[in-house]
């Protein structure tokens, strides 16, 4: 799969012309997405890890490994990001700017995020997630807006340094699991067997949770760490920002998930509150800052930053005292929400797409009626907006319903408190779709058609699965709560709060 | 008398530096010499290489053969090396060709020397056979001044650290009658005298001229700078490295037992050199310039492996490997970058002799478009020295600031890893006017020779960077075998 990806990337790298550029960028990205989809059938039929588990020694003697494998948490990650990439370069089929660098940093990301998914060596999953950095980068800085030089650099200083934090927790494991007498290794599996047994004090306990917390908290990301995600979102081309928003800040969320609870149960017991006031304060301050967003692709990248707190509450619910089931269903709910808002923002951020390359300007004041002159877009746009209020049959209310009915009986407060966030959400959303689509047609936009076939397509493929899967979840809800299941299962019971 | 061939490779290169200048004489197309030099120091590395890991002492254990050694000796030549392909383009009609590649490879046998020496004077003696070379190669573009400037004063800081370098060590020879590394090591004066201390401190500001530490780096910018861009990337590749193994030699053998003395003197040098040196190349308008302070951070990374050594005995196999590691990355980094910066001011800007304007980073706009391989080469190395993953680059500073995990010292790597953070800021700037700034002007031609010594490089960055088991394993050898 990587192989293919790779010789994928490269050949479109090389390629001279738009057409050969996008032709094997889309082909490669098929190839891997009808992969993971047969993955996941061959996964849903016979379970188990031991299907796609792969183990080689690559630097043996400061144990480093090849060892990627997918479970029920890892495996939707892994189909998400296939199913983004694929549809990316569908919808980015009229690139016309330097198309076979474009289409090769898209698949770029893919390798790298996939990478990030499956790796289970500590060295291995440090070097995607660094890896991922690169080509959104070049994407931001190359194909982006105005302020692009001042967003590249900022994105890429922000999740640098936040890596390296993040780095800083890897050594912190590395070392101790050495000093407690093993043979020194990065395989995740064996770090994670192996850390109850490590004799670590409180200081240093804290530190690698706080170290690894800080790095996927600046990822997600968690206000205040969110100040990259608006520049980014804004200056980045919209397939950048649908990958990023679509599958980059997914991220954070699954390294919570794959590595800080499982391994440290006890420590992360002394988190819980931290991580619900980060997900709490998301939730509260990212609609209110939407609502005072001109630009509609910010308001956008606002939303999803209240969307990514749910997940934090969600993490926090799943580790605090309280009933097994709820935990179970709060964990559920986060790691669905992670499928659920990649598939969501990948809407949204390709409407705001399709009105900036159409009128010409992203600003709401200056929209205004253009549903007129784009009806069916203008269907897909609302489906999208609906979806991401979290409207009942769609894709997102699962998620949101889950992680706020999971997370009540642990953390009622922050619930409460999290409620006022929904009207809030619905208005701005749909302030903004008045505004911008509905109402009479600002003449002073000119005559602009439908969006093209190949925008309409990407969309409507999204919004299929928005539906689809908001009405009936069970294909990926199952896997991860089974993934959800185990991870709850193996914390001390009854947590501690 | 089969040990005194292990010296071979350095004989080979002291002898071709003699046939090159006398043969330059007679010959009127002196290229020919250049690819001479070449052919000699691909012979010299792969005898070095198939010796590999064999121990010896020679001339009364004054020279000592042992992987530490031989490992640096494959660095210097391939520096030397790379430095010479692309001379074969830079000084291709220089009418003083042959005196060139013999300056070079008579300081590359120093280097060879140094690494391989036993006792202070031998060291100190080899030291002046690397410097004297540098001191004229610096200032080998004779009609621009900047060339004379940087010359002049590399001449006298390099003049007045070997003095200093001479007087640390005529004080440790005073307490303990011995010049021999570990004679001193094996005898207890050194604690016991008090002048000791003082010689140590002094040979330690000896090297730190060297190794350019932050307060002794001030005359590295200017003869960078000044020099030309070839001679800048042996300078800063094979010079300063020369520095860091005479360092690793001299405190790790004969002033161990001194550690509690030198080893906050490290931890000082060590934040201050790479915080100023990554704070400072943010504000450089000069690629060479930028470079030069990179190269003084780069500088600060090593040093940390003295102070983890020092500091826990249990990390310092280790730490010495980080360190040889990224004493090897960074050289990689530091001569495939200056290399670029030679092609772009020479075949970018245009003109035979460096412009004044020929290192600012405007050349640097839409490089991506004139020069697509040149450009995507030098994105590498920037990704290498920056240390972000996949590249050889990220792989030593893992290493490295592991080490410092491993010896307890938390604070320091977190130090470190910001200023890496920090880095990424000026280097991506680089990489951010290759991609996205206008260019001025149309293609360029990328001149084959520059290429190919590039494309060796950057090679050499992603293989090892994928694959670095076989040099980590070399690495480990040369740390064990210093440190018995």
């Amino acid at each position: 799969m990587f192989l293919i990806l790779v010789v994928g990337s490269l050949v479109t790298f090389l390629t001279k012309s738009r057409e050969q550029a996008r032709m094997s960028a889309l082909l490669t990205s098929l190839i891997v997405l009808i992969m993971s989809i047969l993955m996941f059938f061959e996964y849903r039929t016979s379970g188990g890890l031991e299907t796609f588990t792969e183990l080689y020694d690559w630097v043996p003697s400061i144990g480093i490994g090849y060892h990627v494998a997918v479970d029920g948490l890892s495996l939707p990650m892994v189909l998400l990001t296939t199913i983004t990439s694929f549809l990316c370069t569908v919808y980015a089929w009229g690139e016309k700017v330097r198309s076979n660098q474009f289409f090769a940093f898209i698949l770029f990301i893919e390798l790298a995020l996939i990478g990030v998914f499956v790796s289970l060596d500590f060295f291995m999953f440090f070097i995607f997630w660094e890896f991922v950095l690169l080509p959104m980068f070049f994407l931001i800085g190359i194909w982006g807006g105005p302020r692009k030089d001042y967003a590249a650099i900022k994105f890429l200083i922000y999740t640098h340094v936040s890596s390296g934090f993040i780095l800083l927790g890897i050594f912190a494991i590395y070392y101790f699991n050495i000093m407690a007498g093993n043979a020194p290794t990065f395989d995740i599996p064996t770090l994670l067997s192996a850390y109850p047994t490590l004799e670590l004090t409180s200081f240093w306990k804290n530190f690698i949770f706080a170290a690894f917390l800080f790095g996927f908290l600046v990822k997600m990301p968690a206000v205040p760490f969110h100040t990259w995600l608006p520049d980014a979102h804004v200056e980045a081309p919209t397939v950048g920002s649908i990958l990023l928003a679509g599958v980059l800040l997914k991220m954070g969320g699954y390294g919570l998930f794959r590595f800080l609870i499982p391994m440290m149960p006890n420590t992360s017991v002394n988190f819980v509150y931290i991580i619900a006031i980060f997900g709490l304060i998301s939730i509260l301050y990212a609609p209110i800052a939407a609502f005072m967003q001109p630009d509609i692709k910010k308001l956008i990248a606002f939303s999803s930053i209240g969307h990514m707190g749910f997940i934090s509450l969600g993490v926090a619910a799943s580790i605090a005292a309280g009933g097994e089931t709820s935990r179970i269903f709060a964990a559920s709910g986060a790691m669905f929400q992670l499928f659920a808002h990649g598939i969501v923002t990948a809407v949204l951020f390709g409407s705001a797409g399709v009105i900036d390359h159409h009128a010409g300007t992203r600003i709401i004041a200056n929209l205004g009626g253009l549903a007129k002159r784009m009806p069916k877009f203008a269907v897909l746009m609302i489906i999208g907006f609906l979806a991401s209020i979290g409207f009942p049959g769609t894709i997102a209310f699962i998620a949101e319903f889950s992680i706020l009915a999971g997370s009540y009986p642990q953390l009622p407060l922050f619930v409460v408190l999290a409620l006022p966030c929904i009207p809030i959400t619905v208005m701005y959303h749909l302030y903004a779709f008045q505004r911008a689509m509905l109402g009479p047609y600002n003449q002073s936009l000119g005559e602009i058609g439908d969006a093209t076939h190949y925008e309409l397509l990407a969309l409507a493929v999204w919004v299929v699965i928005i539906f689809a899967l908001g009405l009936h979840p069970a294909p990926i809800y199952d896997m991860m709560e089974s993934a959800s299941t185990n991870l709850i299962m193996a914390l001390p019971p009854g947590g501690i709060g | 008398m089969t040990d005194y061939l292990l010296l071979s490779p350095v004989f080979l290169v002291i002898l071709l530096s003699f046939i090159v200048i006398v043969a330059g004489l007679f010959l009127k197309e002196k290229r020919i010499l250049g690819y001479l030099t070449i052919i000699g120091l691909l012979a010299a590395f792969f005898i070095t290489l198939a010796n590999f890991n064999t121990r010896a002492t020679l001339f009364s254990n004054s020279i000592v053969i042992d992987p530490f050694g031989q490992f640096f000796n494959l660095l210097f030549l391939m520096v030397s090396l790379v430095v010479c392909l692309a001379s074969l383009e830079y000084y291709g009609n220089h009418p003083n060709q042959d005196e060139y590649y013999a300056l070079l490879l008579l300081a590359t046998a120093g280097m060879m020397l140094v690494s391989f020496s036993n006792d202070l004077i031998i060291i100190f003696v080899s030291f002046e056979l690397v410097s004297l070379p540098t001191y004229i190669l610096a200032g080998f573009d004779k009609k621009n001044p900047r060339s004379m400037e940087a010359s002049l004063k590399y001449f006298i800081i390099g003049a007045l650290s070997a003095g200093i370098l001479l007087f640390g060590i005529s004080f440790i020879y005073g307490a303990t009658g011995e010049t021999n590394l570990e004679t001193i090591l094996n005898s207890n004066l050194l604690e016991q005298s008090s002048i000791a201390v003082l010689g140590t401190i002094l040979i330690l500001v000896g090297f730190a001229f060297k190794m350019a530490l932050v307060p002794f780096h001030m005359w590295a910018p200017d003869t960078y700078q000044g020099a030309p861009s070839v001679v800048s990337a042996f300078l800063s590749a094979g010079s300063k490295t020369v520095g860091f193994v005479a360092a690793f030699r001299v405190f790790l053998l004969a002033l161990m037992a001194l550690k509690f003395q030198w080893y906050l003197v490290f931890t000082i040098l060590a934040v201050a050199t790479m915080t100023f040196g990554n704070v400072v190349a943010i504000a450089q308008n000069s690629i060479k310039r930028m470079l030069a302070y990179s190269s003084v951070a780069h500088a600060g990374y090593v040093i940390i492996a003295f102070v983890v050594i020092a500091h826990s005995p249990e990390a310092a196999q280790f730490a010495l490997t980080g360190g040889i590691l990224h004493a090897l990355s960074h050289a990689l980094g530091k001569v495939g970058a200056f290399v670029v910066v030679a092609l772009v001011a020479h075949m970018v800007v245009g003109g035979g002799e460096e412009g004044p304007e020929g290192d600012s980073l405007e050349n640097y706009n839409g490089l991506g478009k004139r020069a697509p391989l040149t450009a995507l080469l030098m994105t590498i190395l920037l990704l290498s020295l920056a240390g972000i993953p996949p590249t050889f680059g990220f792989y030593t500073k893992f290493v490295l600031f592991l080490s410092a995990i491993k010896g307890g010292l938390l604070w320091l790597a977190l130090i470190a890893i910001l200023n890496s953070a920090l880095s990424v800021y000026y280097y991506a700037r680089v990489v951010m006017r290759m991609y996205w700034m206008e260019p001025q002007g149309g293609k360029v031609h990328e001149p084959a020779f520059y290429v190919l010594a590039v494309l060796l490089v950057v090679a050499g960055i992603v293989v090892l960077g994928l694959y670095p088991e076989p040099v980590y394993r070399m690495a480990l050898e040369g740390a064990g075998s210093l440190m018995h």
